[in-house]
């Protein structure tokens, strides 16, 4: 028998069909995904549920249909009765015995490692936090600046002047996270270039963070590793006003409405945080 | 310090006799269990009469008896189901008034009225059940068999005001109207403004067509038992033909379920914006990538299903090659609509991705992209069940030609505008992008609704290729019908999980707080079991109470000759 | 048929079993019910520690791993023969005092790594606002240890709870009376007295504020000073308006809380 036919027999094999695009997928999603421009490791979580459900989706194709449903059987049936396969029969007892093992091993072993998080980067905001002792109600807020529209080339003034001289380090002369400091952060500083930043936000929800920082978040925001400051100890209300109004007008994003919001998810079809 | 002594006592205070305590599981653990099981039964018993009545409908105008039988079957569920439903709501209502009395006598004050209205609807309900379930056989010619399937009507008809009534109750603990405030004493609370809260219509809509979904994935597990414990191919017939009907009504149904979702989603936002990012973003935000996962289950099942269907039917063959298309759409589509945005990472992952979004898999985690891989996940599941519809047909109308080529070009051109604004929403402010959703479910039903009337005209005195042979099925095609049921039911509890847990620490949102010991709303984890244990109950009991029913009665199918009642009286024997 | 019927039950039990393990196999975050710290002057070293447990099992997240011995050393039984936190911690640095060495694990973690373990614990002052984080110490001293964190050891610049840092002067507001917390010396100095009468003294122009303690609470007191508008007493709402707004931005915030206190005490 030559080579080719053989391969041509495999090819057309459902049972060998399944394993080699389960191989493929894996190393599709495991190293082609890396090397594409920008990309990075992914992790092993994804990896996992990747894997799963193309492990789904090729025994739907297989068993969708009885006649290569039975050819699939074949192998398997083949590998568990049939007497000259005695030594793969073998082989594959030690091989899932122990592929059992290590994975038992590796899930009760010790580590040292810390532990996976998961943090949703814009956690609910409270209705109403205390600034510097006043309460502020954050629902439905808009920026009061903007009621003053005939000063507003003032207050960007204003508020450009707050961003030099308080944020740049971390945030950047780009207001895109990329500041003299921000490498030495993990996480970076917010890249409010981004449209995944203060452009999906209202802007008492980014009121909210300038003035509260890191500390004392909800549990959903930990680990929040995050180095910015409680602004409220530095900056007026006024003030952090100003440099809101002055990060939308340089970003040129629009702050999320309020009066028109439909909701960012669909209970039904919708999730996460993006 | 005196201030927060006081503030101590104060909440002492409010604590003392205000819950009480439930032995080994404790109170939230107990009321928990009541009201999820109370629902799923509740569901099952609003669900199935919709569509017993259209199907007996379909009998009566259709002259086809198969239908009829159908219908009487359904409803030979519902009564037994039904007792279960009462039991189960009068556990609830006794955990509630002994476990949370200060908060009952809170919800008592304020919806009193319509407790007794409640009350004397579900009488009017189980009696017009009776009537309908024990008149069927004395109405069933003529006119008394029109009247007889007016009962069924009116007994939709108190069903869904009953579920209207429950439903003002617990939307009024979501989203109670904005002037209502903690000090504001209950008694003076006028009963329809707490009634018509913000997000009452859209719970009642969202749950009327989640109560037909239910019923009909229910219908099709109970079918597909009697077809595995089926003895003669006439039975296996049936159930198949049942468990087909059943899978296909639930399916269809889901379909129009997120748009029901997207309207209640979009009212919790409006009514509180930080409840609706609590919900979407914050602490549940991993809740809808598991929610993602069964729906994902649900699409690849079902599809599933529909294609080892195609095993029965002649001439299906032309399409079996077209299957594996779709099966790869619908597996990249669960692959995108799966990955998660925030994801879980170990600390050197996290550093090599920088941050906990992947630089290049995190644009597949965002809206766009997810909108775009459900939506042609449904057009791939109506593409199937197209196929499905017209495989052991041949349309003969001049125009068949053209008609498909229409209904080709009708398909791409809703992917494309998917495709399209998808794509588009990546370049877009959010509340435009929020715009694109839209159009994109537009789109989709506009191709399913044309697409389906040019397919039934086109069906027009077609050709056939042959009967189904209803029967012919693999076990495993009814197994999948199994996890279809299953999949739906735990998805039931996952999504009441979502609607209650939003609320957090609040028995009624910012009105009156949660001060009991289980005021924190508790992890997926601990919430995934709590869910599988009321599924297991439900499914448990539902399993028993149709037993009973196998053995009170013969089953509706008569066999015809030799194995007359062959259905109810064997199953006393396993 | 028993072969169908434990093939079903198999089935739908596999199916549950797949989805709860999904569900907790994800890292498990709780809603909690938020606590409000209000750690006063005279807190009790009691009050702190039982706030320290809570943050130490809530909020703070530290059992993630110092509860399990595995990933950091276990605090609050006994790590390897040298008892729980509150014995050990002062004899882990040289030179360092047991609350010296747990505010520099909290604030720079990596400052020193206890033998076999890695730097992959979080600053914690990062996330915790400075009365939690000193709760947390008093709670770790208490277990083996005598607790000697006070209320002076929390900074004053955020006297309330975690959610109310209070103000710390305007951006560049000179403070009354040069910064003294002698509450009369800041009444005098901010000129109370032009329109309040208090034991005795000052006009009758605004409310007597001889009792005001009884009438208002602490945080009331707190938040018509720094927000007049917010509430006006009763009859004199004619003059409501007239008592300025600047005093929150005038007073740092060891003041303002010395004010207040001060205030609240007369009952």
């Amino acid at each position: 028998m030559t080579a080719a036919p053989a391969v041509r027999r495999y090819a057309a094999h459902p049972f060998w069909q399944a394993v080699g695009i389960l191989v493929l997928a894996y190393i599709v999603v495991v190293w082609v995904v890396p090397l594409l421009p920008g990309s990075a490791i992914v992790p092993k979580s994804v990896v996992l549920q990747y894997m799963v459900t193309v492990l789904v989706g090729l025994l739907i194709y297989v068993s969708d249909n009885e006649e290569r449903w039975a050819r699939f059987k074949e192998p398997i049936e083949a590998v568990l009765v049939e007497p000259r396969l005695r030594v793969a029969r073998a082989a594959l007892l030690v091989v899932v015995t122990v592929l059992v093992g290590l994975i038992a091993y590796g899930q009760v072993a010790t580590t040292v490692a810390a532990p996976p998080n998961l943090r949703s980067i814009h956690p609910a905001p409270p209705t109403e936090i205390t600034f510097r002792g006043k309460s502020i109600t954050l629902t439905g807020l808009e920026n009061p600046l903007r009621a003053h529209p005939e000063s507003l080339p003032l207050y960007l003034a204003e508020g450009k002047g707050v961003y030099y001289r308080n944020c740049l380090p971390c945030h950047g002369d780009h207001l895109d996270g990329q500041g003299h400091f921000a490498s030495g952060f993990n996480p970076l500083p917010a890249n409010f270039q981004d449209n995944g930043t203060i452009a999906q936000l209202t802007e008492s929800f980014v009121f909210w963070r300038v003035a509260k920082g890191g500390p004392g978040l909800p549990r959903e925001g930990t680990p929040w590793n995050s180095a910015m400051p409680q602004w409220e100890d530095f900056l007026t209300e006024r003030e952090i006003w100003s440099v809101i109004l002055f990060l939308y007008d340089q970003t040129g994003w629009k702050p999320r409405r309020w009066e028109t919001e439909p909701g960012k998810g669909e209970s039904g079809k919708g999730k996460g945080d993006d | 310090m005196t201030e927060h002594l006081l503030l101590g006592l104060q909440a002492a205070a409010d604590t003392t006799r205000a819950y009480g305590e439930f032995p080994l599981i404790g109170a939230r653990a107990a009321v928990w269990i009541a009201a999820e099981v109370h629902l799923m039964f509740a569901a099952f018993v609003l669900g199935v009469p919709m569509f017993a009545v259209v199907a007996e409908a379909i009998g009566i105008f259709g002259k086809d008896q198969r239908y009829d039988r159908l219908a009487k079957e359904f409803t030979r569920l519902l009564l037994v189901a039904y007792s279960a439903t009462a039991i189960w709501g009068a556990v609830l209502v006794f955990f509630l008034a002994t476990l949370y009395p200060k908060f009952w006598a809170y919800l008592t004050a304020v919806f009193g009225p319509s407790m007794w209205a409640y009350a004397g609807l579900f009488f009017c309900e189980s009696f017009t059940l009776y009537l309908y379930y024990y008149g069927w056989d004395r109405w069933k010619y003529g006119r008394p068999k029109l009247g007889h399937w007016s009962l069924g009507l009116l007994l939709n008809l108190w069903g869904t005001i009953v579920m209207f009534i429950a439903n003002s109750w617990l939307t009024y603990m979501m989203t109670p109207p904005r002037d209502i405030t903690p000090t504001t004493d209950p008694a003076t609370i006028k009963l329809w403004h707490a009634i018509a809260n913000a997000t009452w219509m859209p719970i009642n809509v969202h749950r009327l067509i989640a109560n037909v979904v239910f019923g009909g994935a229910i219908v099709a597990a109970y079918a597909s038992y009697r077809f595995l414990a089926a003895k003669t191919d006439e039975e296996r017939a049936h159930y198949d033909w049942m468990g087909y009907v059943g899978n296909f009504i639930a399916i269809s149904a889901l379909i129009v379920l997120p748009f029901a979702g997207y309207w209640l989603g979009r009212e919790i936002y409006q009514y509180d914006q930080s409840m609706g990012i609590t919900m979407m973003g914050g602490f549940m935000s991993w809740l809808w990538v598991i929610q993602a996962f069964l729906i994902a289950v649900l699409f690849l099942t079902g599809n599933y299903y529909l294609w080892i269907g195609m095993g029965r039917i002649p001439g299906a063959e032309r399409f079996r090659p077209y299957t594996k298309y779709l099966l790869i759409v619908l597996v990249l589509g669960a692959i995108v609509w799966g990955t998660p945005h925030t994801m879980i990472a170990d600390s050197k992952e996290l550093a090599a991705m920088g941050g906990s979004h992947h630089p290049f898999l995190g644009a597949l985690g965002v809206m766009s992209a997810k909108n775009t891989a459900v939506n042609l996940m449904i057009l791939t599941t109506f593409l199937s069940f197209l196929l499905y519809r017209r495989a052991n047909t041949r349309p003969v109308v001049p125009w068949a030609k053209s008609g498909t080529m229409i209904q080709g070009a009708m398909f791409a051109l809703a992917a494309g505008v998917v495709l399209f604004y998808g794509i588009r929403g990546y370049f877009v402010e959010a509340i435009v992008r929020i715009g694109f959703s839209v159009y994109q479910v537009l789109a989709v039903l506009g191709c399913i609704v044309a697409v389906t009337v040019i397919d039934v005209l086109m069906g027009r005195g077609a050709q056939s290729l042959g009967a189904i042979q209803w029967g012919k099925m693999p076990p495993r095609s009814q197994y999948a019908l199994f996890i279809l049921a299953v999949t739906f039911t735990w998805l039931m509890g996952l999504m009441g999980f979502a609607r209650s847990g939003i609320r957090q620490y609040w028995h009624v949102w910012q009105v009156v707080q949660d001060t009991s010991k289980y005021a924190a709303t508790p992890a997926l984890g601990y919430a995934s079991k709590m869910i599988s244990l009321c599924v297991l109950i439900f499914l448990t009991l539902v399993g028993f109470v149709f037993w009973l029913g196998g053995l009170a009665e013969k089953s509706t199918f008569v066999a015809t000759g030799d194995r007359e009642g062959g259905g109810g009286g064997r199953h006393v024997g396993h | 048929m028993w072969a169908t019927n434990l093939k079903v039950v198999a089935i739908v039990l596999g199916t549950l079993a797949l989805y709860t393990l999904i569900a907790n196999k994800i890292p498990q975050v709780e809603s909690e019910v938020p606590q409000t710290l209000t750690l006063g002057a005279n807190v009790t070293p009691e009050q702190l520690v039982a706030a320290g447990e809570k943050v130490f099992n809530g909020i703070g997240g530290c059992t993630t791993c110092h509860g399990l011995g595995t990933r950091a050393p276990n605090l609050l039984t006994d790590e390897k023969g040298t008892g729980a936190i509150g014995v050990r911690c002062g004899k882990r640095e040289a030179g360092k005092t047991c609350k010296q060495y747990l505010y520099e694990s909290l604030d720079q973690p990596t400052a020193y790594i206890v033998a076999g373990y890695q730097p992959i614990m979080p600053v914690m002052t990062k996330q915790l606002s400075p009365q939690q984080v000193w709760a947390v110490i008093a709670f770790l001293e208490s277990q083996g240890g005598t607790v000697d964190v006070s209320a002076s050891d929390i900074p004053a610049t955020s006297p309330t709870s975690p959610t109310s840092a209070g103000g710390a002067g305007g951006a560049g507001g000179a403070a009354f009376a040069g910064g003294s917390t002698d509450p009369k010396a800041i009444i005098q100095a901010a000129g109370c007295l032009a329109c309040h009468k208090l034991d005795g003294q000052g006009q009758v122009i605004a409310p007597d504020l001889t009792h005001v303690g009884s009438r208002r609470s602490a945080e009331s007191i707190r938040r018509k000073i720094l927000d007049p508008a917010s509430s006006t007493a009763k009859g004199y709402e004619r003059l409501a308006g007239i008592m300025p707004k600047a005093f929150g931005t005038m007073m740092n915030a060891a003041q303002l809380e010395a004010l207040v206190q001060y205030l609240a005490a007369h009952k």
